[in-house]
This record gives C-alpha cells, sequence and structure tokens, in this order.
C-alpha cells in the first residue's frame, strides 16, 4: 500500500514493431520462413499479372456502356427516376439504422453514401436529373439520421461530433422515428412504396406499371433474394413452432414440408414452378415468371429458415423455460415472450448467412428465363459480335458486385452480433 | 422466528401475516402437505416415500449430500417434476393434472433457481414485470410500480434499466428474488440459491432471504449454508438416497441428532 507501484514491465523487444512481428508471425522457423518466402512469391506473380491485365489489356468499356443494363436490365428508361426514389427511401432508413446503431450500421451508410456519391458523379453518359436524384441520397441519409432519437447511453453521434454538441437538443427535438413501432412502421411503408415504385400502378400518372418480365439484373437478384428472406422469416417461425408442436398432425406436415424441400435443388424448384404447377392451374391464370421464382424463392427460402429457427430455439438454455413455467406462464407464452425471441437472437448470423447464400442462388433463376446480373453478363457478351472477346472482363465484374455485397452483409452481421450480445446469456 | 422478528423490526408485515406469525407455530395451518411422494427417473427412484407438512410463515432448510433428490423434492412442489405417487397439497389445492389446480398453485408458489435464470433479453425491469402483467394481468403501470418496491426491497432499484448480463452475480440473484415476489406467492422455494455465487456475493443474497423469513414468507430452501439455517430454519430436513431421513428444529439437528446418517454428513460439512 506505501510504496508506490512499479511501472508494468514492457514486454519484450522482439514481440513488438513491425520487424518483431515479422519475426513472430512469419519467420519463427526456418520451414515457416521458406514457406513465407515461396508464398509471397507466388503472390507478388499472381498479382503482379493479374494487375497488368486489369489495368492494361482488359477493355471495360462492356461495363460502361452496358452499366445499365446490368444494374436494372430492361427496364424502362422513363421509369429509372421511380428507382432513385427507391434509393432515397433506402438512405433513408440507413440514415435511421446509423442512428439507432451507430456501430452496426455506420459504416455502412458511409458505404453506401460513397457509392451513390461515386455513381453520381463519375459515368458519364447519365442525365442530369437521375445524376441529381442520386447525389440526393447524401442528404437523404443525413434526414434518416436527424429523425430518429439517439439511444440514451451512447455518445454523440457522428453528426453531432460533427457540428458541435450545439446540434444535439435540436437533433432531439426533431426525432420522430422515436418508439420501435414507429421504426418499424417507417421501414414497411418503405417497403410497400418501393414495390409500388418499382412496379408502378395502372392509371396513375408517371407511375406506368412496367411489365415484371423487364426486370432484370442486379436488381432483381437483390429483389428476390430480399423478399425471399424477408417473407420466408414468418413462414420459417411459422413451420418452425409447427414442428415443435405436440400436436401430431400439424408437426408430421410441417417435418414434411421442411424436409421435401430441404432435399431438393432450388433449381428443380425453379423449374417445377415454370414447367410442372401451370398444369395444375386454370387455363386463363398466367401467374408472372417472376412472381413463380420469388414464390419458388420464398418457399425453398422457409424450410432452411424453421431448421435455423429451430436450433436456435433449442440452444436457449432449458432453465429459462423452467422460469417461465415456475411464474405461470402458459407454454405459449412462454414459446412467444421468452424461446422465441432469445432464439432469434441466437441466429441472427445464421440469417444473415442465408440471406448471402440465397443471394447467389438467385442467379439460378436464368434457368426459367430470367435475365438476372449473371444471365444479363452472359448475354451481353454472347449476344453482340462487338464484346465477344470481352467475358473476362464482365464476369470479373460480377464477381466483384457479388463480392461487395456479400462482404458488406457478412460485416453489418458480425457488427450487430456485437451490438444484440449474441453468445451473451 | 421469535428472534428474526425482532432483529428486522424495520420490515413492514402485512396485518394478516402479522396475526398468524403471532400464533405459535403448531397452532398455524399446513400450508404444504406431502404424503408418502415418490419419483422416479427411469428405474431410478430420486424420491421415496417423501411425507412432510409444512406450517404457514415457516423456514424449512432441506440439505443433504449431491444426488438425495433435494432438488427434485422441491421442483415437485410446483410442478417442475410431476411426482408419480402419493398426494400433494399446496394451500388446500390438490396436485393434479388438472390445469387450473396447477395455474393455481404456480400462483401460490415463487421460485428461485440455483443459476438465476433471468430471461437475458429484457431489462431486469422487464423481468420482474412479465408475469403480474401476463399472468395475473397487472396493467403495466401497476407492474411497474410494483416492480420498484421489490427492487427497493432487495436493494438494488437503480439497476432497473440494465439488462440482466449487466448485473453481478448477487444482484441478479436479488433481481430473481424480485421477480419471484412479484407474483405475491404464498410460498418461496430456493433451490441452492448461494451455490453459483462468488463468497463475497453470498451474504447480500441470504440477507434479502432473511428478510423475507421475517415477514413471515412461508419458505423452502435447499442450501447448505449452515450458519443461514442456524438463524432462521424453523425445522431442518435432511435427505439421503431419495428419503427425507430427519426431521427437526435446528438445535435437534445441530447438538442432538436421532439418526447416524444426518450426524456423519454433518461431521464432513461441517
Ligand atoms: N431429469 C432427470 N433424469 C434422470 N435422472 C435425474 C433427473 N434429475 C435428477 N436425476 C437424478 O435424480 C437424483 C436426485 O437428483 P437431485 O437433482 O434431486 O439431487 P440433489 O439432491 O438436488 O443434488 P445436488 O446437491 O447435486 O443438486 C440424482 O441421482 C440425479 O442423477
Ligand atoms: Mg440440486
Amino acid at each position: 500500500m506505501t510504496a508506490r507501484a512499479a511501472p508494468a514491465p514492457l514486454p519484450p523487444a522482439t514481440t513488438v514493431g513491425l520487424l518483431g512481428w515479422l519475426r513472430q508471425n512469419l519467420f519463427s522457423s526456418r520451414g515457416n520462413g521458406a514457406v513465407t518466402v515461396v508464398l509471397a512469391v507466388v503472390l507478388v506473380w499472381f498479382v503482379f499479372n493479374l494487375g497488368s491485365w486489369v489495368f492494361v489489356e482488359a477493355d471495360w468499356t462492356v461495363i460502361i456502356s452496358r452499366a445499365p443494363l446490368y444494374i436494372v436490365g430492361l427496364y424502362p428508361y422513363e421509369g429509372y427516376w421511380r428507382l432513385c426514389i427507391c434509393l432515397l427511401l433506402i438512405s433513408v432508413l440507413l440514415g435511421m439504422a446509423w442512428r439507432a446503431w451507430p456501430n452496426a450500421a455506420r459504416r455502412f451508410a458511409f458505404g453506401f453514401g460513397a457509392v451513390m456519391l461515386f455513381v453520381g458523379v463519375f459515368p458519364h453518359e447519365m442525365a442530369p436529373d437521375h445524376r441529381a436524384l442520386l447525389l440526393l441520397n447524401l442528404p437523404a441519409i443525413g434526414l434518416g439520421y436527424v429523425l430518429t432519437p439517439r439511444p440514451a447511453d451512447v455518445s454523440p453521434g457522428r453528426l453531432e461530433a460533427l457540428a458541435g454538441s450545439a446540434l444535439s437538443p435540436a437533433l432531439e427535438r426533431a426525432a420522430i422515428f422515436s418508439t420501435p413501432r414507429r421504426k418499424v412502421i417507417a421501414a414497411l411503408v418503405a417497403l410497400v412504396l418501393t414495390m409500388i415504385l418499382i412496379l408502378g400502378i395502372a392509371g396513375v400518372p408517371g407511375l406506368d406499371p412496367v411489365n415484371p418480365q423487364d426486370l432484370g439484373g442486379l436488381m432483381i437478384n437483390l429483389l428476390l433474394a430480399f423478399f425471399g428472406i424477408v417473407c420466408s422469416l414468418p413462414i420459417g417461425i411459422g413451420l418452425a413452432l409447427g414442428r415443435r408442436s405436440s400436436l401430431p398432425i400439424l408437426k408430421v406436415a410441417c417435418v414434411i414440408f421442411i424436409e421435401v424441400i430441404r432435399g431438393v435443388p432450388l433449381i428443380t424448384l425453379l423449374f417445377m414452378s415454370r414447367h410442372i404447377l401451370p398444369l395444375t392451374f386454370p387455363e386463363d391464370l398466367n401467374i408472372d415468371r417472376v412472381y413463380l421464382a420469388g414464390i419458388t424463392i420464398t418457399i425453398f427460402s422457409s424450410a432452411y429458415m424453421a431448421e435455423n429457427v429451430r436450433g436456435g430455439m433449442a440452444a436457449v438454455h432449458p432453465g429459462q423455460a423452467e422460469a417461465a413455467r415456475a411464474l405461470g406462464l402458459r407454454d405459449w407464452q412462454n414459446t412467444l415472450l421468452i424461446t422465441l425471441p432469445q432464439g432469434l437472437r441466437n441466429i441472427i448470423p445464421a440469417i444473415v448467412g442465408q440471406f448471402i447464400s440465397l443471394f447467389k442462388d438467385t442467379s439460378l433463376v436464368y434457368f426459367i428465363g430470367m435475365l438476372d446480373l449473371v444471365e444479363m453478363g452472359r448475354v451481353s457478351v454472347q449476344g453482340n459480335q462487338e464484346f465477344i472477346d470481352n467475358g473476362r472482363e464482365v464476369y470479373l465484374f460480377i464477381a466483384l458486385v457479388f463480392w461487395v455485397f456479400c462482404f458488406s452483409m457478412s460485416f453489418i452481421s458480425r457488427r450487430i452480433e456485437g451490438v444484440l450480445g449474441v453468445g451473451r446469456r | 422466528m421469535a428472534e428474526t422478528n425482532g432483529v428486522h423490526a424495520a420490515v413492514d408485515i402485512p396485518a394478516d401475516k402479522a396475526e398468524i406469525l403471532a400464533r405459535p407455530l403448531e397452532e398455524r395451518d399446513d400450508i404444504v402437505v406431502c404424503e408418502n411422494v415418490h419419483k422416479w427417473f427411469g428405474d431410478f427412484c430420486a424420491v421415496r416415500d417423501v411425507s412432510m407438512r409444512v406450517k404457514r410463515g415457516e423456514v424449512v432448510v432441506i440439505f443433504g449430500p449431491s444426488g438425495s433428490g433435494k432438488s427434485t423434492f422441491i421442483r415437485m412442489i410446483n410442478r417442475l417434476e410431476e411426482h408419480q405417487q402419493g398426494r400433494i397439497v399446496i394451500d388446500g389445492i390438490e396436485m393434479t393434472n388438472d390445469v387450473r389446480n396447477l395455474d393455481a398453485i404456480r400462483r401460490e408458489v415463487g421460485m428461485v433457481f440455483q443459476q438465476f435464470n433471468l430471461f437475458p433479453h429484457i431489462t431486469v425491469l422487464g423481468n420482474i414485470t412479465l408475469a403480474p402483467q401476463r399472468v395475473r394481468h397487472l396493467p403495466r403501470s401497476e407492474a411497474e410500480a410494483l416492480a420498484m418496491r421489490l427492487l427497493e426491497r432487495v436493494g438494488i432499484p437503480e439497476q432497473a434499466q440494465k439488462y440482466p448480463a449487466e448485473l453481478s452475480g448477487g444482484q441478479q440473484q436479488r433481481v430473481a428474488i424480485a421477480r419471484a415476489l412479484a407474483m405475491q406467492p404464498q410460498i418461496m422455494l430456493f433451490d441452492e440459491p448461494t451455490s453459483a455465487l462468488d463468497p463475497e456475493m453470498i451474504k447480500e443474497v441470504l440477507d434479502a432471504m432473511r428478510e423475507l423469513a421475517a415477514t413471515g414468507m412461508t419458505m423452502l430452501c435447499v442450501t447448505h449454508e449452515m450458519g443461514f439455517a442456524r438463524e432462521v430454519a424453523d425445522r431442518m430436513a435432511f435427505f439421503d438416497e431419495g428419503a427425507l431421513v430427519e426431521l427437526g428444529p435446528p438445535d435437534q439437528i445441530f447438538n442432538n441428532p436421532q439418526e447416524d446418517r444426518t450426524k456423519l454428513f454433518l461431521d464432513q460439512i461441517l
């Protein structure tokens, strides 16, 4: 107590600094050093060759001239502004997410804003009004941010920090998305508006209906994956509860549904939805293949979602159910109030993982004749003499687009896990 | 009980409880009646032929070696385990498969677990108000006022808005006690409430239990805190190999055990 504590001893010199790191991780033994050298040589050779192709030999004009096809397919040019508005809605939601969960969503909101800025400024062939709409995404993110209250126990957000805390009281007053319910309503309204804007309504000037078959490119991959996941979550929860239920008929029905769907590749389900299912429809019923694909993907995804949910609920400690019973809660109350919420929280990473794989699986819709991003890439190369030699550029670009989306989603998922304390008991 | 009342004179005791407490134990009614209760897990008999009557306001400490059926026995009192033979009557309600009886009994009996079993996804306040709102259908404001009173009683009103994981073990266990009390039970069961706690936190939980005993709550506690038992228990029950071997006041158990097995076990742990 009396003597002052000695300063904490420093770690040995070899483990600090760049050299120390190199020695410890890459050259800790002779064999390790040899592996490091060989891998480094291979890596440099690979990167050099790829780089010289990317920057010198490759001809990227195909990407630039066909960009609209890759992004939105055959969507009519007159409707592009409607898609721009959808992006603005997404920006508002991202701004809300940034304020509500700064750790999870801030970088994503920044990234989205950066992409919009880039697209709004860089490409040469774009109408000025589209350009302006894209650039409006930056204020839209700010708007979502301002309209959402800051969680009470978080230090000032980026915006307040930038503008000095003088801004904070004004922000608190402006916040209208103050309760979880209002946030959910805002998201649902945005969802419905998005669908209306994309598909249009007959008879409303400016909102001419779009032929669903003209939806394509990256947009259709994203739409199918997004609606597939959103719709399959409630269905999957229902199936999982059914599978846990004590009613034998319900239970067996759910088990059969889940196991049959999981035992069949998506591509065969798509084939059946297009070529076998319509045999059972009345003659004059003609469901567009886009909707068939959406329904099929939802059903496919529900079966996996059900298993995820079941696993998440099974991982909830049995003491939780005992405590609920001891308090007099009924079984259904225990399921809905205790087990299900904890189970869902357990599976957030799995849901994102499922979204990522579903997003990639949506490229299978080429099989029923839809022009998604990958198929559009193939068509743009093989259907056009001018670009017949540019397959490498196109597929590299497509791979990059898929990777950016999948990577940013798994990034957010890890952040959300941190925020919600997944694995914390 | 009389001494503990003196020690905790500050505690408010409701009039009806006070009236019961004023009577000696022998003149009170039986709130828990177990007659020849048996429980098997497969072929293994975990509880055999246990008969016990607990008076209203009485504190019974249950102790015995690991695996002797203590947990199984008290879990049968709120039907977390089903007894397979014999009879259990709680405050005049026969324990049967009838859902209405079961609901009534669960309302009578609160339980505190070794591992706390708080709901990690809701706040401390939410943990305490959940069952009063959903089972007793109290309006939210009333449930929250009740929860705050109980949190004050266990000494942690400032933790109401936190999540269970943000609390120490001792605080979590006190929340668990408050959560059980929020259903205003007649009987409280404790299954080794301090066994998962660090030594410095045991006292705060035992203090909360002492206070509870002083208000005239009927309590069945599985615990090996012999100091607590000596001070608070009206009777102690020694279990071994599923059987109730000896039941008597602490004075008898500690100073003059009637059974060799009781003496042997106490010699080992004291
Ligand atoms: N669900 C179960 N299935 C099978 N056997 C069980 C089950 N629960 C308890 N048992 C067995 O019943 C016996 C009594 O268990 P119980 O948990 O009641 O003991 P205990 O006295 O509480 O012991 P401890 O001091 O270790 O908590 C033990 O041998 C145990 O293995
Ligand atoms: Mg036990």
